[in-house]
């Protein structure tokens, strides 16, 4: 009986102490933050995260692309979606809730932090990676930030940008500490957002190699540098970046247009065609095309809820090459491949813009303009042009670059309308988020999106 | 002459001994319920302590004094019988099962209790109320049985997860379940589904094992457990053998179900007229649409110049019309058929119960079908008179062949989108719509409108099996007579696997043109041992005390891996192991703990005034070093007035308590590691990488509980009329809230302890027995009114699905959006209204400027239920009643199904009273084709959902003994009982009782009906056996 007892009573003793250890549990599938960052290893880590992070669906892994071609369509697409957002870019009716924009919104500064996370933690880089890990950093950051600058404040040619309100420049990793501080940001002006997105981008691409893999490399920033010397119409600026760009040597047009879509990921190392500048990497594993999603019939794994109509046929001239691409008469054929990589820069845009940033500044950086267009016209089996005018270089890209993101953009820097709205029209910019702005009252709201 | 008188006096006394050593009396005791003998019987000499108990025969022989003439024959749950021997040696009795509330035996926490020493609340819902039910899991047995109790089943598909809420619901992003303890352990409850919407844990249990639930609903009872109890507590005990004969019982029940409601769309006529209309006119693109639709040949061939509209809709009764209805094409007859064995018994020292069922379900949705294999052993066995051991032991496996979840092209009700004049097999192909272009020799991607569902159930298969085990024993050692030590150790072991394939022919929905299967495995392991002391003593006769004190340690492990793949060379291969690319695959593993300390004081002084002390220490893994332990104590009071003299004389009133009752619980309920800040994997084509995925909080706690109760417990009529009011107000503080950060930090959230809600309201239970002749009739009600309301949310306005929020002042999950104002007359716009800075309200056509106000609450006002029973010789009646009162449900699918025409799906066919010409007044808008004229959510989707259901319904029929005796059998029973016979409601939705699956796993989502399938009515036929 007392033995019983004993026994009993040294056993619970026993349990209980050895129970308590056990309250102790450590994540398996995640890993504690307080032990994410020890290493340089960690910190290249960190990089790949922040590219991932630019690649997620609703950013460059499809929906800022889609968004472009919607939001400036008039009558060349035909959406036949259930999904309610885009469904309100295409009609430009959105509301202060459409899911698209808070989702571009808050994923656009997910990458951001994931940048400036690497930004902050550089000391721990071992010397021979450092500048490259920096020039990455820097590149995702500033590309980030033009994205977003393009689709939620007015372009830098409609009024004035010093003083038209544009994003909340954040530019230090998020810290517990600073959270009641992150609900009280502002919007800085467009002109102080372009002027940081052209900071990191001209370090970016002075510290990133020739060859970076399938990550990018300084002539990929060159190409993003264009970009944003075109949206404020600096054509000379725009015009030596898209040259560098060719000059490099590292690209080349392929003889076949379609050829450049629907690329598989060769994993890093390699890119998958010439003239293939940069593209978000896709593989069966990992990352997603929304560009297929949307595009792409169901014959082709996507939901086949965008149609091209017969008014986009009507542009092309006979005979050109870029017409194959299409298939069923009323889809595009750039985006079939469920797995395959999105591309964001081909080299065919550098030609483009180098001659339409020549002919507008009366230069010939590299080339005239004339032989450029001819040169991209060549390529698909149309005939030389004999006399060049702006419009002609600009249906030229509406062509070469159809469905591939840029129309919104084009439209607007040029003052384009879209229909029956001007380029300058509210309906043609995101509304900043209503869940951001019940947050934080201070992010003063675009124009045209009501009280709320 | 003294010699003389001694000797009479011995002689006197010796024959005066010899008379008052009396006689023996014996006899047998049975119950009238079916003529079983009952052992442990007391019998008792009345105004003697001369008595013995009943043998496992039910006999006994006393030996009783020859002046006594009367013998007391008493048994807990029977009533007390005496009888007069009379100038009988043999004294045969029948005792009667007692129906009074008030002498019941309750399972609290750890121990039991009578119910008229209760200080706390605890509704009692016995096992045999459960049984023979036509439905998978016992809660859906439970609707409107306990008052407080609200239970909803969100849709009408078998074994998806049930909604339990205790008195409201008590967190925002913490589980609102109540903790579900079964012989013991904390068992597995939350749903572990991959794929479709939740499953429910809990329908691994088979009913027939209940032996009694028990609801613990206030803070006396439910500190007990501590950090767990926020939401209530169901213990679940399942039935153990009792000494005696072994006794057998068999059961078979079959029966039929159908959908509990029904919507109508429109028509082929209807639908052309419409789109016609919303179209601006019959152009030719929209009668190419209409022919695709139509399945007309010449849209696969030559679609751009099909022009011609096609006989599947042009005229009315014409050859080749078409008109489908396709709601009919997914709803059907569902079937059930059930088998249960068990058997039970044993002797003095070894008692067992051991119990078999099988059910097969199918059920009213096309496709789903709810298997389950049960078996159950449970052993109490009395090695000395000290020590007690015993084990339980159940295996069960379930098959669910399931369906996608509400917000999926491929659920079946969403199949009601589908135009009428597309047929349902293709007249081109001869296969179901949909499934076959012949021009490109895949599925067609346009034609129907949307995928058909269908070709899901034709070809695709989606099959949950699960494997379930309880095991657990137990040793209780009494050291003394009053100190009594057990322990117990028990697991609950789930292993799951998930399957799903998508053929061929489904290829426009899984976007996979060669298939595509998903295996997911998953097994949870879940282990607990409990270790304490009890003490009972009653000193000086009138103090009476219970104590209790021990530990408890918890352990859940999960672990999960799935693949997934595509490329099958045709649907005959199913299996990844056959699949040309292996697309995912996954490993993933996780872990909680929980290390808790309790004590429990019971005191009772006189059998007059009641006081309860508890206090429990619970300390979790999930929670951060700086807050890692919890402490709960609860007090509560009683006193039994109906004990007291001035009371006593009141011949009306049998029995009358008034208790309170203070303490606090807590809500553990979150993710494992909510408090740590983490960084995940997070690869790019082939390259390894990580970045942060959750912020931390160092401060993260519980969430906190306080319940206040009072209440009165009453007898009156010589307890023919028994009953409970309760009142209780309960307040959650340090709600754990997914609080919106800035978007501009990289985090869309963070977890903070913020906030705080309320729920109060008050219950009343109400049992009568109504006539107690040859002819009985006894009825329950019970009542609850809950009025939940959000305190503070630091501010926040919290959105769930739809226009579902959490905002400051108003109930959880209110509809907080625009307030529909009608059409205008004079063109046929939508009109919200928008309420002006002076206060002053006017009306809108603008959807982005109208007024954000509360438009509905799907919270019940009140809910209730009363249940009648009647029995008369051997026929039983029994109905119940059950209603919930005041809710408003959300129909997010109404801006697709009732949108006057704004796109091609079929509509509703009160969508026909569109506005057509100036003038006119109505409801529904102006047809415009993506001109979202009324589309926006807003409370043009708000419907009123209260309903009252006859719930349960069984006529039964109790063979008398004479018929079956000669087969051996003590009794028989043959039954129909019916399910969801008969709703009453004002709700045009399918069936008011919804919550759309897709969107339940948010506390904050109630009441969202997405394409949510209908309940099922069910009746079935059985038979019951005992032997």
């Amino acid at each position: 009986m007392k033995h019983i007892n004993k026994l009993l009573f040294l056993s619970l003793c026993l349990v209980i102490a050895s129970c308590a250890d056990n309250l102790e549990v450590a994540p398996v599938d995640t890993v504690n933050e307080k032990d994410a960052l020890k290493t340089s290893a960690d910190v290249e880590a960190l990089v790949v995260g922040a590219y991932d992070a630019i690649g997620d669906g609703d950013l460059l892994g499809g929906n800022m692309l889609r968004d472009a071609e919607l939001l400036a369509d008039d009558g060349d697409l035909f959406w036949d979606g259930t999904f309610v957002a885009p469904g309100e870019i295409w009609t430009k009716d959105m509301q202060i809730t459409n899911d698209q924009a808070e989702n571009t919104w808050l994923d656009g500064y997910r990458t951001i932090n994931t940048c400036n996370l690497v930004l902050a933690n550089l000391n721990l880089v071992v010397d021979a990676k450092k500048q490259t890990v920096e020039g990455d950093a820097k590149f995702v950051r500033g590309l980030m930030y033009f994205e977003l600058v393009r689709l939620y404040a007015k372009t830098w040619t409609d009024g004035n940008p010093a003083s038209n309100p544009g994003l909340p420049l954040i530019l230090a990793p998020t810290t517990v500490a600073g959270l009641e501080d992150s609900k009280k940001v502002t919007r800085a002006s467009v002109q102080a957002v372009y002027q940081q997105i052209i900071s990191d981008l001209t370090d970016a691409e002075g510290l990133l190699p020739e060859d970076n893999g399938f990550f990018a490399n300084t002539y990929v920033v060159s190409a993003i540098l264009s970009r944003v010397y075109l949206m404020q119409n600096n054509y000379a600026d725009a015009a030596a970046a898209a040259d560098r760009v060719i000059q490099s040597g590292s690209f080349a047009l392929l003889s076949d247009y379609a050829d450049n879509f629907n690329k598989t990921s060769a994993g890093a190392g390699s890119t998958t065609s010439s003239e293939d500048v940069f593209s978000i990497q896709v593989t069966d594993q990992d990352g997603v095309n929304n560009m297929n999603t949307f595009f792409a019939s169901s014959d082709f794994s996507g939901r086949g809820d965008i149609y091209i109509e017969p008014a986009h046929f009507n542009r092309y001239e006979s005979g050109d090459a870029r017409l194959d691409v299409f298939y069923d008469d009323e889809r595009t054929g750039k985006w079939n491949n469920q797995f395959g990589n999105v591309n964001i820069v081909r080299l065919s845009e550098m030609y483009l813009t180098r001659a339409e940033a020549n002919f507008r500044e009366g230069t010939s950086i590299g080339d005239t303009p004339l032989n450029d267009i001819n040169t991209i016209r060549n390529r698909v089996g149309l005939a030389d042009l004999g006399v060049l005018t702006i419009d002609d270089i600009l249906n030229e890209r509406l062509l070469e670059l159809a469905f591939e993101g840029h129309l919104l953009h084009d439209l607007k820097r040029t003052q384009r309308s879209v229909g029956a709205l001007s380029f300058d029209a509210d309906e043609l910019v995101f509304p900043i988020p209503q869940r951001e702005r019940i947050i934080n009252p201070g992010l003063t709201q675009n124009p045209g999106y009501g009280s709320n | 002459m003294k010699k003389i008188l001694l000797s009479f006096f011995i002689i006197a006394c010796v024959v005066g001994q010899a008379y008052s050593q009396g006689r023996v009396i014996s006899g047998k005791v049975t119950s009238t319920e079916d003529g079983s003998p009952l052992p442990g019987v007391n019998v008792l000499v009345k105004g003697s302590t001369i008595g013995t108990v009943t043998d496992a025969d039910g006999a006994y022989s006393l030996s009783v004094p020859g002046e006594s003439s009367t013998l007391a024959f008493s048994f807990i749950g029977f009533v007390t019988q005496e009888v007069e021997i009379g100038q009988r040696s043999v004294v045969d009795v029948q005792l009667q099962a007692d129906v009074k509330q008030l002498s019941e035996v309750v399972v609290v926490g750890y121990g039991t209790q009578l119910k008229q020493d209760l200080t706390g609340n605890v509704a009692t819902v016995k096992g045999d109320v459960l049984q023979n039910i036509p439905v998978p899991t016992f809660e859906q047995a439970l609707q409107g049985r306990a008052a407080g109790v609200f239970i909803e089943a969100g849709n009408g598909k078998l074994g998806q997860g049930i909604k339990v809420r205790v008195r409201g619901s008590s967190s925002v992003s913490a589980s609102n379940q109540p903790l579900y303890v079964i012989d013991g352990i904390p068992m597995t409850q939350s749903s572990q589904a991959s794929t479709g919407g939740e499953t429910n844990p809990l329908t691994d249990i088979n009913p027939a094992d209940i032996a009694s639930l028990e609801i613990l609903k206030d803070a006396s009872a439910s500190a007990i457990y501590g950090a767990r109890a926020a939401n209530g507590v169901v213990i679940i005990t399942t039935k153990r053998g009792k000494a005696g004969k072994t006794k057998f019982n068999v059961g078979y029940q079959t029966g039929i179900s159908e959908a509990t409601g029904h919507r109508e769309w429109l028509n082929t006529a209807e639908y052309v007229e419409l789109f016609t209309e919303s179209n601006g006119g019959l152009t030719n693109g929209l009668i190419r649409r209409f022919n695709r639709y139509g399945a007309d040949p010449l849209a696969l061939t030559t679609p751009s110049s099909n022009n011609t509209p096609h006989a599947s809709w042009a005229t009315p009764g014409a050859p080749g019309y078409v008109d489908t209805d396709w709601e009919d094409q997914v709803l059907r007859t569902g079937s059930m058929n059930q088998f249960d064995f068990s058997a039970s018994g044993g002797n003095d020292k070894t008692k067992f119960f051991a119990s078999a069922s099988n059910t097969d379900q199918e059920g009213i949705l096309l496709g789903n079908r709810f298997k389950r294999l049960s078996g159950r052993v449970n052993i109490d066995h009395q090695a000395s008179d000290k020590l007690t051991l015993g084990m339980n032991f159940s295996l069960s496996r379930s098959l669910n062949y399931r369906l996608s979840d509400d917000n999926a092209f491929s659920t079946p009700m969403q199949i009601v989108a589908l135009s009428p004049m597309t047929p349902v097999i293709d007249p081109r192909t001869n296969l179901i719509s949909g499934v076959f272009n012949p021009e490109t020799g895949l599925p067609n991607s346009n034609f129907p409108i949307y995928y058909n569902p269908l070709i899901d159930n034709e070809y695709n298969t989606r099959v949950t099996e699960v494997f379930r085990n309880f095991g657990s024993a137990y040793g209780s050692y009494k050291l003394t007579d009053k100190l009594t030590f057990r322990t117990e150790f028990a697991y609950d072991l789930l292993t799951q696997h998930e399957e799903r394939f998508f053929a061929r022919e489904a290829s426009r929905n899984s976007g996979q043109p060669t298939g595509q299967s998903d295996d997911f495995w998953t097994q949870v392991f879940n282990y607990n041992t409990n270790t304490f002391l009890q003490y009972t003593n009653t000193f000086a006769s009138v103090h009476s005390l219970e104590a209790l004190a021990g530990m408890s340690y918890q352990e859940s492990s999960n672990d999960f891996g799935s693949s997934q793949g595509i490329g099958f060379p045709s649907n005959s291969y199913r299996k990844n192991f056959s699949a040309a690319t292996i697309t995912a695959a996954n490993a993933q593993a996780t872990k909680y703990t929980f290390l808790s300390y309790f004590a429990r004081a019971n005191y009772k002084f006189n059998n007059k005034y009641l006081l309860s002390l508890s206090g429990r220490v619970d300390g979790s893994s999930r929670f951060g070093n700086n807050n890692r332990y919890g402490f709960f104590p609860a007090a509560s009071v009683g006193w039994v007035l109906s004990e007291e003299s001035f009371m006593s004389s009141i011949g009306a009133i049998e029995f009358f308590k008034l208790r309170a009752s203070y303490g606090t619980v807590g809500n553990a309920e979150i993710g494992n590691f909510d408090q740590l800040g983490l960084y995940s994997s997070i690869p790019v084509a082939g390259v390894p990488g990580q970045r942060p995925t959750q912020i931390e909080n160092p401060d993260l706690t519980w969430e906190q509980t306080t319940q206040l109760d009072v209440g009165i417990d009453f007898g009156l009529f010589n307890n023919r009329i028994t009953g409970e009011i309760d009142y209780y107000s309960k307040k959650t503080t340090d709600l754990l809230l997914n609080v919106n950060l800035a978007g501009n930090t990289g985090f869309r959230t963070q977890t903070q302890n913020v906030g705080s809600l309320e729920n109060k309201g008050f219950e009343v239970v109400l049992n009568t027995e109504n006539l107690v002749g040859a002819l009985r009739w006894t009825t329950s009600f019970n009542f609850a009114r809950n009025r939940n309301k959000v305190l503070n949310l630091g501010g926040q306005l919290l959105q769930g699905d739809f226009l579902s929020v959490a905002k400051e002042g108003e109930p959880l999950g209110i509809f907080y959006g625009p307030k529909y104002a009608g059409v205008d007359p004079a063109n046929g716009d939508a009109l919200y209204f928008v309420i002006n800075p002076d206060g002053t309200q006017s009306t809108t056509n603008d959807y982005n400027s109208a007024t954000y106000q509360p438009i509905g609450d799907p919270n019940p006002d009140f809910i209730g239920g009363i249940t009648n029973t009647f029995s008369y010789r051997g026929i039983d009646f029994t109905f119940l009643f059950q209603g919930v009162f005041g809710n408003q449900v959300y129909n997010g699918g109404g801006k697709f199904m009732s949108a006057n025409g704004d796109f091609f799906d079929n509509q509703t066919r009160d969508q026909l009273r569109r506005w057509r010409n100036p003038g006119d007044i109505t409801d529904v808008p102006e047809a415009r084709l993506f001109g979202a004229n009324g589309t926006g959510e807003s409370s043009r989707y708000v419907s009123n959902a209260g309903y009252v259901r006859l719930k349960t319904v069984t006529l039964g029929y109790n063979l008398p003994s004479s018929m079956i005796t000669r087969l051996k059998i003590t009794n028989a029973r043959i039954y129909v009982s019916a399910q969801n016979l008969l709703t009453f409601t004002d709700y045009e939705g399918w069936d008011p009782e919804v919550n759309a699956d897709t969107y339940a796993g948010n506390n904050i989502n109630q009441g969202i009906d997405f394409y949510s399938a209908p309940q099922a009515k069910t009746i079935t036929f059985g038979i019951n056996l005992g032997f």
